[in-house]
């Protein structure tokens, strides 16, 4: 009976007064487990990759040594993993795809980092994106989890404008097109070094070692350029697998500059889309919606120069580098000031 | 499709002897005459055939002579059945209609130049950077302030740039919509006398048949001891399409990738058009109605363009039935709903339905969004009279939280210093009390029936009214930009597929092989690398294979 059941419940719950008090309790220590298995992941993410930058610095200043480059891949690996479970984690727990604000989407970028990191090693295809992937992540990943973001660590409850389908749709791919473009662009900026110290060695060929005087962060770049050094010992070749490497880096950078276009387009359209629903209107020049109509065309011109003989590599080059700019105007720039429809997530909002 | 011609087989039975690789034979220099002169008397008629193998061991004189015979190359390539038309010269009339004519073609010429349209769209770009960064919508004393003439941004950047460019309203000044009509402009341009006409090209399927020209292209291997149907065979499985005529062959995958390019810019040109008419052809307009309450959608609505007519729809009355909240356990807000009735003009109910954000009604081409709400009223019994309804006022606070408040006066009106009792809300959820001397008395919740005594004044709040945000729009441009979004998205996603071309040329027992392709130009070799293993390698020792094998 129905009735007798309900009545058998309500006393259950008269008996034991404290029983909602207890639920609660066991929620906030689910949450808890939770929490503490976000935070060994971050962990676990972060030594990973810290650990991977230092094999690749080894490998740089020492000889190649294979063993360590397979241990920096597995590295990356396990980083993915870790990544991949802490989103996951996230989700469970915050009950929504886990992209409301600035620290979960820096997650999802550097997420974003390895996966285009491991895409490549899983084809057996090795190429020069990993070593702008890795520190990439790395920079990401560190900033995600340092003290100046600490505030907005928890995950937030979603806006009324956010409890849609696009959500996962529109940021996720505006996330991995930023994602590819900056690796892309990055390419980009490391043949424009290349080039540019090129030139340079033309006119005081005296000092060779110019080159090593070059500062930390293009210390990647050296790395690339003796990955293809390594089966030369001939300073008399060095131009011409410079040339090579050039020419490499160019075409990687077209191919994921193009993919990232891709993502970026259908990131920026599924967003109009939604805007449509949300707001009324397909777009709203929006501060935000506008920079990354300022960033999609900065590098439509970037695939156009590519598509001109005379225009390629470096022209082609400098353009992707004015992208690697924007993209970070659009992308932390806009959230900084917390202006317009956007500004979800952003700093400011998150002090008050 | 008879395209799919891989394998050569004569009309005549004497060819079909030799079957495999392994009946290669002393025989066939003798049948290679025999090839020869029928290659030359019967035209070519090709049927497909993957079973069929012909011998590889076609000596170089044959080879010589087959490609000394280009003239049958229109024939096989009709008989191929895929229109390999050449492109007509253009023939100029003459006369002063040239003249007439010519002035199109050249501007047609300067539109399509690259760097013109690239510079455009770096003008754009700047421009909508500037207009981020410029304030938007203000009125011209804000930029009289801000830009002032004594301190310019920039040594010379001051309002009379910003009003007279009219940056004030950068997307819709005439400076940003000539620049993207000009891209427009850019676009078509370059789609009629750039690419339409690569894409003829590429639809034109052509035989090189000479090993030199095979060997200029970006890709050459030479294959020694193979065949060139079995290189046929190889790429017709990694998907490309394969043409063999005689000792040519033509191959290639991926020709969607040259066509996209096109459709990315139509499809940009619709999105530009279906712009234009939700700018020129829409109503927009937004209202706050409290709950219970009635408007007629056409008093909203008011036109953006001169394009905009109004539809039968517009009189059609929307009444409030309800409007609420939900929220989190937080209390935080987590959604609106409005519960709406329509009415038509005999105030028969044509559609019901409960609206949120996100979740906007549609009906006879007006759009009603859920976007904002405010408070409106606040019912409440004062020692046990009413209900009296206190209209709440919105209050301004720092912060864009919403606060609103209201005040139930106490003693004599007439009074100059008069009292009362203060009701702030954040929301519809729970009102906050203030006694007479603004000290904090607490806080009801509405429909909690529960009274609160305030120096003897005993206030039930009986209901929160609350108003809800509509926005209303018509919008006819939406279709046509859903489908430019549509198109936009698949043809950028084809657009990276590579459209790589493939010739081959059988000389001698080896393959000459070139390729070329417009964007993997890393994987394709790698890919062809790893086709061109699997090519079978013939065992062709005439002396060693007892010629006794050959049958029928």
């Amino acid at each position: 009976m129905p009735s007798s059941r309900r009545d058998t419940i309500d006393h259950i719950m008269n008996s034991v007064p404290n029983l909602n008090f207890l639920i609660k309790i066991k929620g906030f220590k689910i949450f808890m487990i939770f929490l503490t298995l976000e935070h060994i992941l971050t962990h676990i993410s972060f030594s990973m990759v810290s650990i991977v930058i230092t094999i690749h610095l080894i490998t740089l200043f020492f000889d190649e040594i294979v063993k360590l480059y397979d241990s920096s891949e597995k590295g990356m690996i396990t980083t993915f993993f870790c990544i991949t479970g802490l989103l996951v984690t996230r989700w469970i727990y915050s009950e929504h795809f886990p992209l409301s604000n600035l620290y979960e989407s820096l997650i999802f970028l550097s997420w974003s980092f390895s996966i285009i990191h491991i895409v490549p090693y899983f084809k057996k295809k090795k190429n020069h994106l990993s070593t702008i992937t890795a520190p990439s992540a790395i920079f990401t990943q560190g900033f995600a989890t340092s003290g100046i973001l600490t505030e907005i660590h928890q995950s937030a409850i979603l806006v009324p404008a956010l409890q849609s389908e696009w959500l996962i749709m529109h940021v996720s791919m505006m996330i991995l097109g930023y994602a590819a473009l900056l690796c892309g662009s990055l390419l980009s900026v490391a043949l424009l070094i290349i080039t540019f110290r090129k030139n340079r060695k033309i006119l005081c060929k005296s000092n060779r070692f110019l080159n090593e005087l070059f500062t930390f962060g293009k210390i990647q770049y050296m790395n690339e350029r003796n990955d293809v050094l390594q089966n030369t010992s001939f300073f008399s070749d060095k131009n011409y697998y410079r040339s090579q490497l050039i020419q490499q880096l160019g075409y990687w950078s077209y191919r994921v500059i193009s993919l990232g276009f891709i993502f970026l387009t259908i990131g920026i359209l599924s967003g109009a889309v939604w805007a449509n629903e949300a707001w009324g209107s397909y777009w709203n020049w929006d501060p935000k919606e506008t920079w990354a109509f300022v960033t999609w065309i900065v590098f439509a011109i970037y695939l156009h120069t590519r598509t001109n003989k005379n225009l390629q590599d470096t022209n082609s080059a400098i353009v992707a580098s004015i992208g690697f700019l924007i993209i970070w105007i659009c992308y932390f720039g806009v959230n900084l000031l917390g202006i317009g429809l956007h500004s979800y997530g952003s700093f400011m909002l998150t002090s008050n | 499709m008879e395209t799919l011609a891989l394998n050569v087989t004569m009309r005549t039975q004497k060819l079909l002897k030799p079957r495999t690789h392994l009946l290669k034979s002393p025989l066939f220099p003798q049948n290679s005459h025999v090839y020869r002169t029928l290659y030359c008397q019967t035209g070519l008629s090709f049927t497909i055939s993957c079973k069929l193998r012909i011998s590889k061991d076609k000596s170089n004189t044959m080879a010589e002579k087959v490609s000394v015979a280009p003239s049958l190359s229109d024939e096989g390539g009709n008989t191929l059945g895929s229109g390999g038309v050449p492109s007509k010269p253009r023939r100029s009339t003459g006369g002063g209609f040239e003249t007439l004519k010519k002035l199109p073609r050249r501007v047609l010429a300067i539109l399509s130049n690259l760097p013109l349209a690239i510079s455009e769209m770096f003008a754009i770009a700047g421009l909508m950077a500037l207009g981020t960064v410029i304030e938007q919508g203000e009125a011209p004393d804000f930029y009289f302030q801000k830009y002032s003439e004594d301190n310019p941004a920039l040594g010379f950047f001051t309002w009379r740039w910003v009003l007279t460019l009219g940056f004030d309203h950068m997307f819709s000044s005439p400076i940003f919509l000539g620049t993207v009509v000009l891209l427009g402009a850019s676009l078509m341009a370059c789609t009629y006398t750039r690419q339409i006409p690569i894409a003829k090209v590429a639809r034109r399927w052509s035989f090189l048949h000479s090993a030199e020209a095979i060997r200029k292209q970006e890709f050459t291997d030479t294959l020694p001891r193979a065949s060139i149907q079995d290189l046929g065979v190889i790429l017709m499985g990694a998907g490309y399409e394969v043409y063999l005529k005689g000792p040519s062959l033509y191959a290639f995958r991926g020709m969607a990738g040259r066509f996209a390019p096109i459709g990315v810019h139509l499809a940009l040109l619709l999105i530009m058009a279906g712009g234009t008419l939700s700018a020129t052809g829409s109503f927009r307009g937004s209202v706050t109605v409290p709950q219970g309450l009635n408007f007629v959608v056409g008093d909203v609505l008011g036109p953006s363009g001169f394009l905009s007519t109004p539809t039968e729809a517009f009189d059609t009355e929307v009444h409030i039935n309800r409007f609420y909240m939900d929220y989190y356990d937080s209390g935080e807000v987590s959604q609106f709903h409005t519960d709406l009735s329509l009415f038509d003009l005999n105030g028969k109910e044509v559609m019901r339905k409960t609206i949120s954000v996100n979740d906007p009604l549609r009906f006879g081409g007006i759009t009603i969004y859920q976007t904002d709400w405010s408070f409106s009223a606040l019912q409440v019994l004062k020692d046990g009279e009413g209900p009296f309804n206190l209209a709440m006022a919105p209050l301004k606070l720092n912060g864009d939280k919403k606060l609103f408040g209201t005040f139930l006066p106490v003693g004599d009106p007439d009074s100059p210093n008069i009292k009362g009792i203060s009701m702030l809300a954040r929301d519809l959820q729970s009102i906050v009390l203030y006694d007479q001397e603004g000290k904090f008395a607490g806080v009801r919740r509405p429909n909690s029936e529960l009274p609160i005594d305030i120096d003897g004044i005993k206030v039930v709040i009986v209901d929160a009214i609350g108003s809800s945000g509509l926005d209303l729009k018509t919008d006819p441009g939406v279709p046509i930009v859903y489908a430019g979004f549509g198109a936009l998205m698949l043809t950028t996603c084809i657009s990276f597929l590579s459209y790589a071309q493939i010739w081959a040329l059988q000389d001698g027992t080896t393959v000459v092989i070139g390729g070329k392709t417009n964007r993997a130009k890393v994987e394709f070799p790698e890919d062809m690398n790893r086709l061109l293993d699997r090519v079978p390698e013939i065992v062709s020792s005439s002396q060693s294979m007892p010629s006794d094998n050959i049958s029928g």
